[in-house]
């Protein structure tokens, strides 16, 4: 009897030192996810980083390259963060924690605008995955992905499939809707100088645009048809020309400017007013 | 009794691996220091020596922690620190040819010359590297010294490197912006061809012969207005020719002065800036 409760003694002795040892970790753990939440970013990653260092046995590998990837992330420096979220892909122990790696490297890329490489995990994400909630996930991230390359039209395309995200599919639509076509702007002032500008609301601009255009085209003719042809080519290369050119590419970056501003406070708005998950 | 052993063993193996890890001993925050230095992580690297410093003395981390502030371009702190490292330290002497580089890199020349006169003064065993870093740092002034004595402290390899410095300094392949605006002045363009700028030069001619030919043509032709138009116009371009061919040699002669700092700078760093190598990270 004496013997039993000798090994019972030892036993909880060997299982309450096992504890006190892990509980040290886990309370580095959870002081560093404290300073976390109170948005310390750089005390937060000293400390991730001192948990790592110390977690001989990788207990808190995952999670701390995880929190410093969020950490850098939510103090902007993106690089740092993909590092991380990729360290924490390397050393996650199941599906969910190496699709969550994965999501915030999408996520990461897509804020930082290399949004070639955010497909290209989105796409291998899509040939892994079979579940339903995930595969909709990287449809979102897709979407996103979509609006940070500025391609409105398609972003509300797949927020509308399946009805992903109705709110972004509205937003995607009327951004799209709103925006001007450079193409237009370009080509038609080919035709009629200062119509790209019109078409941009640019009216002043449009009108003396048109104007310039009008009175050298009409120097220009009227020197060939008096003959003084070294007058024409002269008024009509440096002058006509000159303004010709200028208006096509006035329309043009009127356009690109504007879009720009609409895509900026779309952006803008979602910063802010957007209250779903948000890259 | 083998099962009293055994269990010897696993209490025993088991209250090793229990102990509390103690984040806060001097000795754990210099080895998470040291992890997060050799990471060049210099920033939390230095915070974490300075907490160390508050329990325990060490020159080696305070050479740490300027060395730390020279590598993140913070000069002023780097310099502080280096300063502070007490001359019966064993980094006294190295702190010293760092702090010559942090003058360098902060391009202060004047502290540079001066702080390395004094360490040439005394007797530190980097001496041959201070004179060989401030004969680098020279070749950036106007007072050279005489070729044989500014390369005697080389090595055979970095001689002929800093010969071929120190002869551009002394005979630099300038351009004279007055003979490109007087060659401009008499064939229009040449002056920007010498510069070696050979497109604006041939535009120039041709520009300025055109205009010239025009007017002349339309004077003839008795267009007296057109005539004036083509006169200003040729007038224009020929006073701009001359302005644009001293312009040209002005800016030849700062891409040379351009390259060959760059140059200097580009063996200096590819020498380490003649510092020593440290084994901080093995």
């Amino acid at each position: 009897m004496i013997f039993v409760n000798k090994i019972f003694l030892i036993f909880l002795l060997t299982i309450s030192s096992k504890i006190v040892a892990q509980n040290s970790l886990q309370d580095q753990f959870d002081f560093a996810t404290n300073l976390f939440q109170q948005e310390k970013y750089f005390d937060a990653i000293t400390e991730f980083k001192r948990l790592l260092f110390f977690d001989k046995q990788n207990q808190f590998e995952f999670k701390a390259n995880y929190y410093i990837g969020l950490s850098y992330k939510n103090g902007g420096k993106f690089d740092e963060a993909l590092r991380y979220f990729t360290l924490a892909e390397i050393k996650s122990t199941n599906k969910d924690e190496y699709f969550l790696a994965k999501s915030f490297q999408v996520r990461t890329n897509i804020l930082r605008r290399t949004i070639n490489q955010a497909n290209k995990i989105l796409n291998q994400l899509e040939d892994e995955e079979t579940s339903n909630t995930k595969l909709n996930e990287i449809k979102y991230w897709r979407g996103w992905a979509c609006i940070f390359a500025d391609e409105w039209n398609k972003a509300g395309q797949i927020f509308s499939e399946d009805k992903l995200d109705t709110t972004l599919a509205k937003l995607c639509k009327s951004v799209n809707d709103e925006m001007y076509s450079v193409n237009f702007a370009k080509y038609s002032s080919f035709i009629i100088p200062g119509f790209g500008q019109f078409y941009t609301g640019e009216y002043v601009s449009g009108l003396i645009s048109f104007g310039w255009n009008i009175l050298f085209g009409y120097l220009t003719v009227n020197s060939f048809v008096d003959e003084r042809i070294f007058d024409g080519i002269v008024i009509g290369n440096f002058l006509w020309l000159r303004f010709y050119i200028g208006n096509l590419q006035n329309a043009e970056n009127f356009a690109t400017q504007k879009n720009l501003l609409i895509s900026n406070n779309a952006l803008n708005y979602l910063q802010n007013n957007f209250n779903g998950l948000k890259p | 009794m083998i099962k009293k052993i055994t269990l010897f063993i696993f209490l025993f193996t088991s209250l090793i691996l229990s102990q509390q890890i103690d984040f806060n001993s001097p000795q754990n925050i210099k080895l998470f220091a040291d992890f997060l230095f050799c990471n060049k992580d210099y920033l939390r690297a230095i915070d974490e020596y300075e907490r160390y410093l508050k329990m325990c003395e060490d020159d080696s981390i305070q050479f740490k922690i300027a060395y730390g502030f020279l590598q993140m371009g913070n000069y002023q702190n780097a310099i502080e620190k280096f300063s502070a490292i007490k001359s019966n330290s064993n980094f006294y002497d190295a702190a010293g040819i760092e702090k010559l580089k942090v003058f360098f890199l902060a391009n202060d020349t004047s502290s540079f010359i001066s702080e390395a006169d004094l360490l040439l003064q005394s007797n530190n065993p980097y001496n041959n590297n201070v004179l060989r870093f401030k004969n680098s740092v020279i070749l950036f002034t106007k007072n050279l010294p005489a070729k044989d004595i500014l390369l005697s402290p080389f090595t055979f390899e970095e001689k002929s490197i800093i010969s071929d410095f120190y002869d551009w300094k002394k005979n630099p392949p300038y351009k004279s912006e007055q003979i490109a605006g007087i060659l401009s002045t008499i064939i229009p363009g040449s002056g920007k061809i010498y510069t070696k700028n050979y497109s604006d030069g041939i535009t120039a001619f041709i520009l300025t012969g055109l205009f010239g030919y025009l007017a002349y043509s339309n004077f003839e032709h008795k267009h007296s207005f057109r005539a004036w138009v083509f006169t200003g116009l040729a007038a224009g371009f020929y006073a701009g020719n001359i302005y644009g061919s001293i312009a040209s040699a002005q800016i030849f002669n700062a891409r040379l002065n351009f390259e060959f700092d760059e140059g200097v700078k580009l063996f200096l760093e590819n020498n380490n800036y003649f510092t020593p190598v440290y084994d901080f990270c093995k």
